[in-house]
C-alpha cells in the first residue's frame, strides 16, 4: 500500500516552503503518469509520504517569447503547447511531438514539466527538447538555478533534481529559418500509445550544406541523448550528397553501441533505421521545397 | 489518514465532500454521487471509457485525485439529458447505431461533447482525434463517427 498526505499548494512560494521543509514530498501535476504508478504501487512511485498538488498553480502556465527565447510555464498542457501560435511558429518540432502524446484526456492533463520531470526512456518531448537545446529552470527555498535538459537527465526516471527543487520553467533558445526539424514516432497504435521508439531530429540547412546537426532518438537508450557519430557524419554534407539509408544504418550501429545487443535489438535496428531514414528524408523534402 | 475538503459542481450541482487523499474523480461520481454512467475500464487512462469533462476539457476521471479538483465543474453522461430529453449527441447515438455493448458509450459521448464545444463543425480528422482515446470493440467507430458528424450539423442547424 502506498500511503500519503495530500498538500493542495496555493502559491509557488507555498510550494517551494513545503518541498523545503521536508524530504519525503512528490510533487503532482497532470497525474497522468503518477496516479498509474500509484495504481500499480510501482517502484517509482514509493518512498514518498507527502503528495504536494502544485496543479492549480496558474503562474506556471504560460509561454513568453523574448529576445532569443521563448519560456515555458512548467504546467503547460500538451493541448496549450499544441494550441499556442508562438510554438507553431517558432517550434513546429515540439508540437509535432506533442500532438503524438496519449489522447485528448491525457493531452489536456499532462505537462511539460511533467513529462521531463518523470524522466520516462520514451517520452515524446525529451527527444525534440534535446534537439532544441532546452534548458530548465529549478527553483527552491535556497533559490534557482538553470542547466540543460541533457544534464538534467540522469537515467531512466533519474533527474538531478534535488528533493526541495521544482521545476518552474522550460527556456528554448530560438532557432533562425535556417533550422528544419522532424520529429517520428512508432508504437502499438497510433492513439495512446509509448512510442517503442521515436525520433527528433533538428538540422541547420544552408545552400544545402547541413550545419550544428542534431539527432535524438528516444527509447533507443536508457535515456534520450544525442547522437555524435551520427551528427558527424552529415555535418557539414550537401544533402544531396547524403544517403538516409546509410546513416539509418549508422544510427542503428550508434544505438548498439551505446545498449549492446538487448532482446529488443532485432526489432530495434531496422524500426530506428527506418525512422532517421524518414526524417531525414522528410527534412530535405522541406529543404528542398524551400529553395 | 485526514479528510480533504473538496466543493466541486457536478451536472450543476454543488457538492461539498470530505474526501480521502487517494480519492479519485471516478471514485466520487460512482461511489459517493451515484453516478454510475461513468465506466471504469482499464483504470490507468488507456481506454477513455471513464471520459468526463472538467472545467470545458476531456479527460480521464480514474487519473485524477477528487482532492485536486477543488473548486472545478464537471460534466458526466448524466448531465447531458436536458429536462427528460436527450441531447443530439445521445440522439444520433441511437438512430446510427453506434451502441453495441454500450460500455464505451458515456466515454465516447463526453469525448464528442467536449469536441462539440470548442469545435462544433468539426471534419472528419477532427472527430477521429477526438475520440482517439476512447476504445471501442464493437461497433468498428464507423457508426460513431457518423453519429458525430450527424449531431454536429444538427446543432449547427439548430443554432442557425
Amino acid at each position: 500500500m502506498i500511503d500519503y498526505e495530500f498538500i493542495k499548494a496555493r502559491s509557488l512560494k507555498e510550494a517551494l516552503d513545503f518541498l523545503g521543509n521536508y524530504e519525503d514530498v512528490k510533487a503532482i501535476a497532470g497525474g497522468t503518469d503518477l496516479i498509474v504508478d500509484i495504481r500499480k504501487e510501482n517502484v517509482r512511485a514509493k518512498g514518498f509520504k507527502r503528495l504536494l498538488d502544485i496543479s492549480g498553480l496558474k503562474e506556471l502556465e504560460f509561454i513568453e517569447k523574448e529576445r532569443d527565447r521563448v519560456v515555458l510555464g512548467a504546467l503547460l498542457t500538451h493541448t496549450s503547447l499544441i494550441e499556442s501560435p508562438i510554438i507553431e511558429q517558432h517550434f513546429p518540432l515540439l508540437a509535432s511531438a506533442a500532438k503524438t502524446i496519449g489522447s485528448p484526456q491525457i493531452r489536456n492533463r499532462g505537462t511539460i514539466g511533467g513529462n521531463i520531470n518523470n524522466a520516462s526512456p520514451a517520452a515524446d518531448l525529451l527527444p525534440p527538447l534535446i534537439a532544441l537545446k532546452a534548458q530548465v529552470k529549478l527553483c527552491s527555498v535556497r533559490g534557482e538555478r538553470t542547466m540543460s535538459l541533457e544534464e538534467f537527465l540522469a537515467g531512466p526516471y533519474k533527474t538531478n533534481r534535488q528533493s526541495d527543487e521544482l521545476m518552474t520553467e522550460v527556456h528554448i533558445p530560438l532557432v533562425n529559418e535556417d533550422y528544419l526539424g522532424n520529429f517520428q514516432k512508432i508504437g502499438r497504435r497510433k492513439a495512446m500509445n509509448i512510442a517503442r521508439l521515436n525520433l527528433a531530429i533538428l538540422l541547420g540547412i544552408n545552400d544545402g550544406t547541413i550545419f550544428d546537426p542534431r539527432v535524438v532518438p528516444g527509447a533507443a537508450t536508457a535515456y534520450p541523448i544525442r547522437f555524435g557519430k551520427v551528427e558527424e557524419a552529415i555535418s557539414g554534407k550537401d544533402i544531396k550528397d547524403i544517403d538516409p539509408v546509410e546513416i539509418g544504418e549508422l544510427a542503428s550501429e550508434e544505438m548498439i553501441s551505446f545498449t549492446g545487443v538487448r532482446w529488443s535489438t532485432p526489432y530495434k535496428r531496422v524500426a530506428l533505421a527506418s525512422l532517421v531514414k524518414r526524417a531525414l528524408e522528410s527534412i530535405f523534402q522541406e529543404a528542398k521545397v524551400d529553395e | 489518514m485526514s479528510k480533504i475538503e473538496v466543493n466541486i459542481t457536478v451536472n450543476g450541482a454543488k457538492h461539498r465532500l470530505e474526501v480521502g487523499p487517494k480519492e479519485r474523480l471516478i471514485d466520487t461520481l460512482r461511489e459517493r454521487l451515484h453516478l454510475t454512467g461513468t465506466k471504469e475500464g482499464c483504470g490507468v487512462g488507456e481506454c477513455g471509457a471513464c471520459t468526463v469533462i472538467l472545467d470545458g476539457e476531456a479527460v480521464h476521471s480514474c487519473l485524477i485525485l477528487t482532492a485536486q479538483v477543488d473548486g472545478s465543474e464537471v460534466l458526466t453522461v448524466e448531465g447531458l439529458e436536458v429536462d427528460g430529453r436527450l441531447h443530439p449527441l445521445q440522439e444520433a447515438f441511437i438512430q446510427h447505431h453506434a451502441i453495441q455493448c454500450g460500455f464505451c458509450t458515456p466515454g465516447m459521448l463526453m469525448s464528442a461533447k467536449a469536441l462539440l464545444d470548442k469545435n462544433p463543425n468539426p471534419t472528419r480528422e477532427e472527430i477521429k482525434t477526438a475520440i482517439e482515446g476512447n476504445l471501442c470493440r464493437c461497433t468498428g467507430y464507423e457508426q460513431i463517427i457518423e453519429a458525430i458528424e450527424s449531431a454536429a450539423n444538427e446543432l449547427q442547424a439548430a443554432s442557425h
